[in-house]
């Protein structure tokens, strides 16, 4: 009885251990819904027995009591982060720890794996739900028979998505996120009375909202697009099939023929009332076509063209183009001279009143399912990336926040403090104070803290680890840079962004982080003959000591691309840069689904090879002949310089009076400088130093030099370079990262292009065999087709959008074109864009190598080596012993 | 005096006007900010700009502008930095900062730049008047930014006696943030000490060599009593106005130390209006410092009548 006794004591122990056991386990984190409750603390996993994707190690702080603090300096701190209606970017510095992604990207490992074939752990990105419960599916042809006003009958697919939500979706402020406060933060967004500043984001893209731009602009009066919205194309609109109005004005389709005086339009910053006052001394015939508009203004500065004003504005613009009407300039542009102002003027209707339930494409489907329907087909990266991103607001809150001035307008100050600025994201903000500081803490009824998604697997031990692992967030206002890297070498702050004089002492440091920029630097060249020779007619210029013309000639150009030594430039004088060899620069990725980078593929190196004439041949592989690329050599160099000397003098640019076999005149090349800045200055001096490194012992031997035209302002010195009136710039083109087919427009359209009045990339053509054909068209053909727009050839089309072709084939096209414009010489590549930091001892990254969109992983990949206890102490052993932290 | 005291204040009102008026127009003759082309938010910013008046003429904006002001003392909205926050608030929120630096700067600047003054004028043609004498030429002839670098460099990061930048929060008179604006204030001050030193010194040497300086002594005052009882009290009439516009000065920011210590007070608010021409910040911030000015132009000149009996002023023979 008692060996039975003491058996039933043994087994109830047994039981209570195995229950205390099995209670272990009920605090590791389920992923699906549901599972966590609005502010109450979040279940986390015992760090120490972590090691898988359910069971990860979770961050420290949350056992332990210690705090991990994640400090950062800004040069300023936004005073509106309002999802809906902030303006400036750092705006999403401040308010992405409060939100989160239906869709987010995570670096590649087990836990995300790469469906695009074996890669290297933490070399790509990877795109998967977050707020979304699963990727979401294609419902266009359900949609379509709902509603076929909002989808053309021919689409199939890709118009309309079905995307499924969390069930565990909650603001720290307790309100459940169910698909209902999608839509009514889309009917705020939108909301014709408020006028958000954001609301275009989401009808004006490609890929914009199907009723979106119809409700928000519901019962007002706009000017809606242009009446022609591209240049060099046929889609302008002869003014003879204009329809003229009883009120004697003219229509297009139903919408007003608008003219805005205080705007642009596709022509840039500057409106006609701004060349008005420029030219109001200088250009008479202007002064005479515009004083009318002027007078046909009303107060917002539009005029509802009729026909004597629209011979007005004709005449403007031909007064604009240096001809005294339009009928003279139309004897050289022909019809062009008469439709030129449509890339300036509007077209203007009233909306009519609609309700958004009727209109909008965005929709509940039930309570955790969300309908979305754009504008045009949608996959992939853009449907993740650029649709419903951070804008959700909480309706309680935001209702809170609006007000209304006297005259009528309507403001928020949803997320202008502490108080205002509810998070669905992994931290909540504390603490705001303006222009000074915002501190941020976890914010534990966000779902990422126990799910299954935001754990990634080390590639260095093998083990699970959950994301996010500070516990504070701090931001602070420090405006100067010395005081920035004081603090951080006391050890206050987690990163320190190098300055150039920083290099010497930190440009080998083992905690330096480099992250290579998208934009390639180019020696833009200027071309233009007739602003050469302009130059060269002024009385005080001595043609027979100085020459501009040459700059014109070939293979003077050519040996200017190969004459510096592009790696001494960066240690010089950038040190955060590294050279650049093509028109798109590493970081450029060709398919944003994938990852692909642009510069890893084949035809993109054999362009390059082929630009810098290596023989591919000579090498072991493609990539060992891509990466023998320089861009530096002076004896080719000095040869060509040679031969342009000879070009030169047949052209009579120079003379060799003496007959000594040296140039004569001195070749002065006028940096277009939008401001003198050390770096302009530091750029002639070293092209002066070290352009005899190519041009001793030939004949422009001390004959070429460099210097700073005057501050030519932000956007005159672009206007220089293309007018001739000065030589050469250090400029580039920035954004489209992920986009390069459309990059190439910058290179293309004579609005963007700097060489537009020298090399016409629609008579340069070029030959491609695809898919087995010969296919030839003009460099600028192929750039309009390699974005999807149909050209059309000895009556066949063409077309290689991302629709219509496959990557490998685009990467053709875009490799080819490349190799067109690297052979203009116009755009020497010489700079590929970057910034250096470095990256405090309290943490480390996972990863060490950069890629975009995630970089590094920043603080959410990033691990602590100290906790902010342990880091003090560590500073204050390491400032006794050395002064300061060590780097 | 009542009377010159009115006028005073009629006229500073009138010049008040006169300046607002001027900076007004010609802050809302300057070409607004560019908008890009191809962008589609222009449109927004078009509308915003239409609802805020920018189409009418200017002289019917500054009426408008006056008549909010006087009828509702609306000194309108942020258009561009703090879009849609009233920007008197703004201000207000931006004053206590300055406010405290220059606050803690004058608290002990004056004592100390007169106690130099009086010290060097006492101790004339000596070295420790050269000394101080040379060192006050020195800090004058030296901008505050650069004491301010060095005070940084040595005191917060050498040293670590203090915090590099000022404390966040608003928690104006706590030991924490006492101890994180010293070194702000250690670069507005020495300037102060210096021009308080070089004025009393120069006053007091001036009366010090006076003859009723020679007739108290032969009265048998000691040289102590002489000093104090009637040497300081002649040339503080000439210093007592400066304190008085010291202290109204303490409502105005010092845009580079402020931003050196991340102090966020309203020089930088200034500055910053300024850059993203945000018209009605700039103008509230002008027209406070075009009233602070004047209003410390007015309190040093009636000053003089209180402190010196001898100075009537508006008087008439």
């Amino acid at each position: 009885m008692t060996t039975k006794r003491v058996l039933a004591l043994v087994l109830a122990l047994a039981m209570c251990f195995g229950l205390v056991a099995c209670g272990d386990d009920g605090q590791t984190p389920v992923g699906g819904s549901g599972d966590v409750q609005p502010n109450g603390p979040a279940a986390v996993a015992d760090g120490d027995a972590g090691t898988s994707v359910d069971n990860p190690i979770v961050p420290a702080g949350i056992e332990d009591g210690e705090t991990y603090t994640w400090s950062s300096a800004l040069a300023s701190i936004s005073t509106n982060w309002n999802p809906l209606d902030y303006e400036d970017s750092g705006s999403s510095d401040i308010f992405s720890p409060l939100t989160d992604a239906l869709y987010s990207f995570f670096f590649n490992d087990s836990v995300h794996p790469y469906e695009g074939g074996e890669i290297e752990p933490f070399s790509r990105y990877v795109i998967s739900p977050s707020m979304a419960a699963d990727m979401p599916t294609d419902i266009t042809e359900q949609v379509k028979a709902e509603h076929p006003d909002w989808i053309p009958a021919s689409a199939t697919s890709g118009y309309a998505w079905s995307i499924p939500l969390r069930e565990d979706l909650y603001f720290d402020t307790g309100y459940h996120i169910t698909a209902d406060t999608y839509v009514q933060s889309m009917k705020y967004m939108l909301d014709p009375k408020l006028q958000n500043y954001r609301a275009t984001d989401v009808y004006a893209n490609s890929n914009g909202i199907v009723g979106a731009e119809e409700y928000c602009k519901s019962g007002t009066y706009a000017l809606s697009e242009f009446v022609s919205s591209n240049f060099g194309d046929d889609e302008y609109v002869n003014p003879a099939d204009f329809t003229l109005t009883p009120e004697g004005t003219y229509q297009v389709d139903g919408k007003d023929v608008v003219l805005d005086l205080t705007s642009g339009g596709n022509w840039g910053s500057n409106s006609l009332n701004d060349y008005y006052d420029a030219y109001v001394d200088s250009l008479p015939a202007l002064v005479a076509a515009v004083d009318p508009l002027k007078a046909a203004a009303n107060e917002k500065g539009w005029v509802y063209l009729t026909p004597e004003l629209l011979t007005d504005v004709q005449n403007a613009i031909a007064a604009l183009q240096g001809y005294d009407s339009v009928e003279a300039y139309a004897a050289d542009r022909g019809d062009y001279a008469y439709q030129e102002f449509e890339e300036m003027a509007f077209l203007g209707m009233t909306y009519p009143e609609v309700a958004f339930e009727d209109t909008v494409g965005f929709y509940a489907a039930d309570e955790y399912t969300l309908v979305q329907v754009f504008k045009a087909g949608t996959t992939g990266f853009y449907l993740y990336y650029g649709g419903i991103q951070d804008w959700l607001v909480e309706p309680d809150v935001y209702e809170a926040s609006l007000a209304q001035d006297e005259a009528g307008n309507w403001y928020s100050n949803y997320m202008t403090s502490a108080d205002t600025s509810p998070s669905y994201g992994p931290y909540s903000m504390t603490e705001y104070q303006t222009e000074k500081l915002v501190h941020y803490s976890r914010n534990d009824s966000w779902f990422g803290w126990t799910d299954e998604i935001h754990v990634y697997q080390d590639p260095v031990d093998g083990l699970y680890y959950r994301m996010n692992q500070y516990t504070d967030l701090d931001y602070q206002v420090v405006a100067e840079n010395s005081t920035r890297k004081q603090m951080f070498l006391a050890g206050e702050l987690m990163s320190y962004g190098l300055d150039a004089e920083d290099y010497d002492a930190y440009g080998h440091s083992e905690y330096l982080k480099a992250a290579p920029g998208a934009s390639i630097f180019f020696i833009t060249l200027t071309g233009n003959m007739e602003g050469l020779q302009a130059r060269e007619a002024v009385a005080d210029f001595d043609q027979s000591k100085n020459d501009l013309e040459t700059i014109t000639v070939l293979n003077f150009r050519k040996a200017l691309a190969i004459s510096f030594d592009k790696q001494a430039f960066c240690d010089e004088i950038m040190p955060s840069q590294t050279p650049g060899y093509g028109i798109f620069g590493s970081q450029i990725i060709y398919d944003p689904d994938t990852c692909g980078f642009y510069r890893d593929t084949e035809a993109a190196k054999q362009a390059l090879c082929d630009f810098y004439s290596v023989d591919v041949s000579e090498y072991d592989s493609l990539d060992d002949a891509e990466a023998s690329i320089t861009g530096y050599d002076p004896e080719t160099a000095s040869e060509l310089y040679t031969a342009a000397y000879n070009d030169a003098i047949a052209a009579g640019y120079i003379t060799d009076a003496d007959g000594d076999g040296i140039c004569d005149q001195t070749i002065t090349l006028t940096y277009a400088c939008s401001n003198n800045t050390d770096r302009t200055a530091k750029t002639c001096q070293f092209f002066n130093e070290h352009i005899g490194d190519s041009t001793d012992g030939t004949p422009f031997e001390g004959k070429i030099k460099f210097v700073e035209s005057a501050p030519l302002g932000d956007t005159e010195w672009a206007n220089a370079l293309k007018n001739g009136t000065a030589d050469f710039a250090l400029c580039g083109w920035t954004g489209s990262s992920m986009d390069p087919f459309g990059l190439l427009t910058a290179y293309t359209w004579d609005s963007y292009s700097y060489a537009a009045k020298w090399y016409d990339t629609t008579k340069d053509m070029l030959t491609l065999n695809i898919d087995g054909e010969d296919v030839t068209m003009s460099v600028y053909d192929w750039a309009e087709a390699v974005n999807g727009n149909i050209v059309t050839i000895d009556g066949q089309e063409y077309v290689y959008g991302v629709n219509e072709a496959d990557q490998d084939t685009r990467v053709q096209i875009l490799a080819g074109v490349e190799g067109k414009l690297l052979q203009c010489y116009s755009y020497l590549p010489f700079l590929n864009d970057g910034s250096k930091s470095l990256l405090s001892q309290q943490v480390f990254y996972v990863v060490d190598e950069y890629i975009p969109v995630l970089g590094f992983g920043g603080s959410t990949y990033a691990r602590f080596n100290y906790s902010d206890s342990e880091w003090k102490t560590y500073v204050d052993e390491q400032i006794a012993a050395h002064g300061q932290l060590q780097y | 005096m009542v009377k010159y005291t009115i006028q005073r204040l009629l006229y500073m009102i009138l010049v008040f006007l006169i300046i607002t008026c001027m900076c007004f127009i010609l802050i809302r003759m300057l070409p607004l900010p560019a908008l890009p082309p191809n962008d589609p938010h222009t449109e927004i910013i078009q509308l915003r700009r239409e609802s805020l008046g920018y189409n009418k003429p200017y002289m019917v904006q500054f009426g408008i502008f006056l008549k909010n002001i006087f009828t509702r003392f609306d000194w309108g909205i942020s258009e561009q930095l703090y879009i849609g926050r009233s920007v008197w608030s703004v201000f207000m929120e931006k004053l206590p900062a300055s406010m405290i630096v220059n606050l803690y700067s004058i608290l002990w600047t004056i004592p100390v730049g007169i106690a130099l003054g009086i010290f060097a004028a006492l101790k004339k043609n000596t070295w420790i008047d050269y000394l101080i004498s040379t060192l006050t030429m020195v800090v004058i002839s030296v901008p505050s930014f650069v004491y301010a670098f060095l005070i940084q460099y040595v005191l917060c990061f050498k040293l670590r006696l203090f915090p590099f930048v000022m404390k966040g929060g608003t928690d104006w008179f706590s030991w924490p943030m006492f101890v994180s604006v010293v070194p702000a204030v250690l670069a507005l001050s020495f300037g102060v000490i210096a021009g308080f030193c070089r004025t009393t010194r120069a006053e007091l040497t001036e009366v010090l060599t006076s003859e009723f300086m020679l007739l108290a002594r032969t009265k048998g005052l000691t040289k102590a009593q002489a000093t104090v009882r009637h040497a300081l009290r002649n040339c503080f009439v000439v210093i007592v106005p400066g304190i008085f516009g010291e202290f109204i000065g303490i409502l105005g920011g010092s845009l580079i130390i402020e931003r050196i210590f991340a102090i966020p007070g309203v020089g930088g608010l200034t500055l910053n209006a300024i850059n993203a021409r945000d018209y009605n910040v700039f103008i509230m911030s002008t027209c406070f410092y075009t009233a602070i000015g004047l209003l410390a132009s007015l309190v040093v000149d009636i000053s003089y009548g209180f402190i010196d009996p001898r100075i009537r002023m508006g008087s008439k023979k």
